[in-house]
């Protein structure tokens, strides 16, 4: 009789905690879901946007342009989108523009995508909202405000002008309306130049060569932060400071932090061992002045990620139920490593003013 | 009049007598003196003792600096290179990256945006804010152009080196030397 009452229990516990766990997903889902990362292959040719000069002038240009400044100065919305140290432009070379470095151009015509996760379309919007939430530790602008408006509108600018580059298509970037920019690319309804539609198809055009960051071998032997922390002293010190804190220079964080409170948060994609290791791989050092083993780029992603950051948004007061939830991916949340007795425990605040 | 003058210099340390030497082509207050020796005033300290050691052991090669470096020993190195450092330089109001998205001038467009094609970083990345400096970055701005460009022709020669992963000479080595007078001239003018 105890035992019954006792797995009673146990079941409208876990009934319970799996009702909350939905309705936590609808209000904040993880836009940040992982992509799937693709090797480079040999030959490859990238899309290559025009070059910002090439921004027309007028209203449609503005938002462009307002896009770009945005992106490689963040920190003009820290406090009130952005809570931490970082630029956009940091985890993307060359605002954006970089084939392999998470190019916007092929972001934007990768939405809107369904997300398993949400079980919802994520609109290009929500993808960015998306970033703000984690990647920015901070508060998303608002649906079609004029920050995500000009955002998709840089995004979109760099993509169609390499798209119609690539397709020797003339003239000016079709201009298009703020709602039809949020959406992004991959729709059938897109306005697009026939020629474009005819030798691309929809999915061709929604995983351009270049997207995201390109996946690595898995490492001959299973990543340490032990060893990453002598890659780390070897290769990324000089930039991103001795305490991984990065430097500042007049208010200006152009050597991000990796980590701690100003850097990106538990709910970032960058916090996964994978997806830092195959960007680092790519993009690390920076200006690829030295390349890094494959073993290396695993252990010094690994050595970053075991370190302590602003806290996962979607936490509710429990590490291990979050860790079950959003955490089953190659990432340190609520593990004991690295000298840390339980990585998320002492988090930091997400979302802080500047100055606190 | 002299009060101010001497309120303004009273907040800086007395000289250290090893860095009387270094005073005779850097200037007493580490000013520089064109084109004996750049600035070294505001640098910091950090890069003064590396740039210091790396004589020392030949990485940075200068048939002048060689022997001069090797004059400083022990605590002398530090002290000398906080003395410098800790002059004032010029504040230089920083133009910010997304300041402009296009900059008709292809010198300004390598400072803040780089050129990717070639997979050259802004300068303003590791320098700093208007090179401004940073950490292990010296500060570029104000410096003589002189200066500037010997050592980018220095990197890209490999008389110089010892930073990290060799980012610097990678990107010396591919600026042509018309781009290595404008970034000097440029960089010289930021005051």
């Amino acid at each position: 009789m105890k035992s019954h009452h006792l797995s009673w229990l146990v079941i409208s516990l876990s009934f319970n905690m799996g009702l909350s766990a939905v309705v936590q997903a609808e209000a904040l889902p993880d836009k940040q879901v992982e992509l799937n990362a693709k090797a480079k292959q040999e030959g490859q040719t990238y899309l290559t946007p025009a070059p910002l000069s090439a921004i027309p002038e007028g209203e449609f240009g503005d938002k462009v342009r307002l896009g770009y400044q945005l992106f490689v100065n963040s920190q003009q919305m820290r406090d009130a989108y952005v809570g931490n140290n970082l630029n956009c432009s940091n985890c993307h070379m060359d605002a954006g523009r970089r084939a392999n470095a998470a190019p916007l151009w092929a972001a934007y015509f990768a939405y809107p995508a369904y997300r398993k996760k949400n079980d919802k379309v994520n609109s290009f919007e929500e993808r960015l909202q998306g970033c703000f939430t984690y990647s920015m530790n901070g508060k998303p602008p608002g649906s079609a405000s004029k920050e995500l408006v000009a955002l998709s509108a840089y995004s979109y600018w760099l993509g169609m002008s390499g798209l119609m580059l690539q397709a020797g298509v003339d003239g000016a970037v079709p201009e298009l309306s703020d709602s039809e920019l949020l959406k992004g690319g991959k729709r059938d309804e897109m306005p697009l130049p026939e020629s474009i539609k005819n030798v691309m198809t929809l999915e061709q055009r929604a995983s351009l060569p270049g997207k995201g960051y390109p996946k690595i071998a898995k490492p001959a032997q299973a990543y340490s932060p032990e060893r990453g922390k002598k890659v780390y002293v070897a290769h990324c010190q000089s930039c991103h400071g001795d305490d991984g804190q990065g430097y500042e220079t007049l208010g200006v964080y152009s050597l991000p932090p990796l980590w701690g409170p100003q850097s990106f948060n538990w709910g970032a994609g960058m916090h996964r061992v994978n997806t830092a290791a195959y960007f680092i791989y790519e993009n690390m050092p920076f200006g690829k002045s030295y390349q890094l083993s494959n073993q290396d780029a695993w252990d010094v992603a690994a050595f970053i990620n075991a370190q302590e950051r602003p806290q996962d948004p979607r936490f509710k007061g429990d590490i291990k139920a979050l860790k079950g939830q959003y955490h089953k991916h190659q990432g340190y949340y609520g593990s004991s490593i690295n000298g840390h007795k339980e990585l998320g425990s002492k988090a930091y605040p997400i979302n802080p003013k500047r100055s606190d | 009049m002299s009060a101010l003058l001497m309120l303004s210099t009273a907040s800086y340390a007395a000289m250290p007598p090893q860095a009387a030497l270094c005073g005779s082509c850097h200037g007493p207050q580490g000013q520089g003196v064109d084109p004996l020796g750049p600035r070294l005033a505001g640098l910091p300290s950090d890069y003064i003792v590396k740039q210091i050691k790396l004589f020392q052991s030949g990485k940075r090669q200068n048939v002048t600096m060689q022997p001069m470096a090797m004059t400083l020993q022990g605590d002398a190195i530090v002290a000398v290179a906080e003395y410098f450092s800790a002059f004032d330089v010029p504040m230089v109001t920083p133009h910010l990256r997304g300041e402009k998205a296009v900059y008709k001038d292809p010198t300004e467009q390598l400072v803040y945006q780089g050129d990717w094609q070639r997979v050259i970083p802004a300068c303003v990345t590791c320098h700093g804010p208007s090179g401004h400096g940073v950490g292990e970055f010296p500060r570029l701005a104000g410096q003589q152009a002189s200066y500037i460009k010997s050592q980018l022709l220095a990197w890209k020669e490999d008389t110089r080196s010892g930073d990290q992963n060799g980012v610097m000479a990678t990107i010396a080595d591919k600026l042509t030397s018309a781009e290595i007078d404008a970034l000097a001239k440029y960089f010289s003018e930021l005051k």
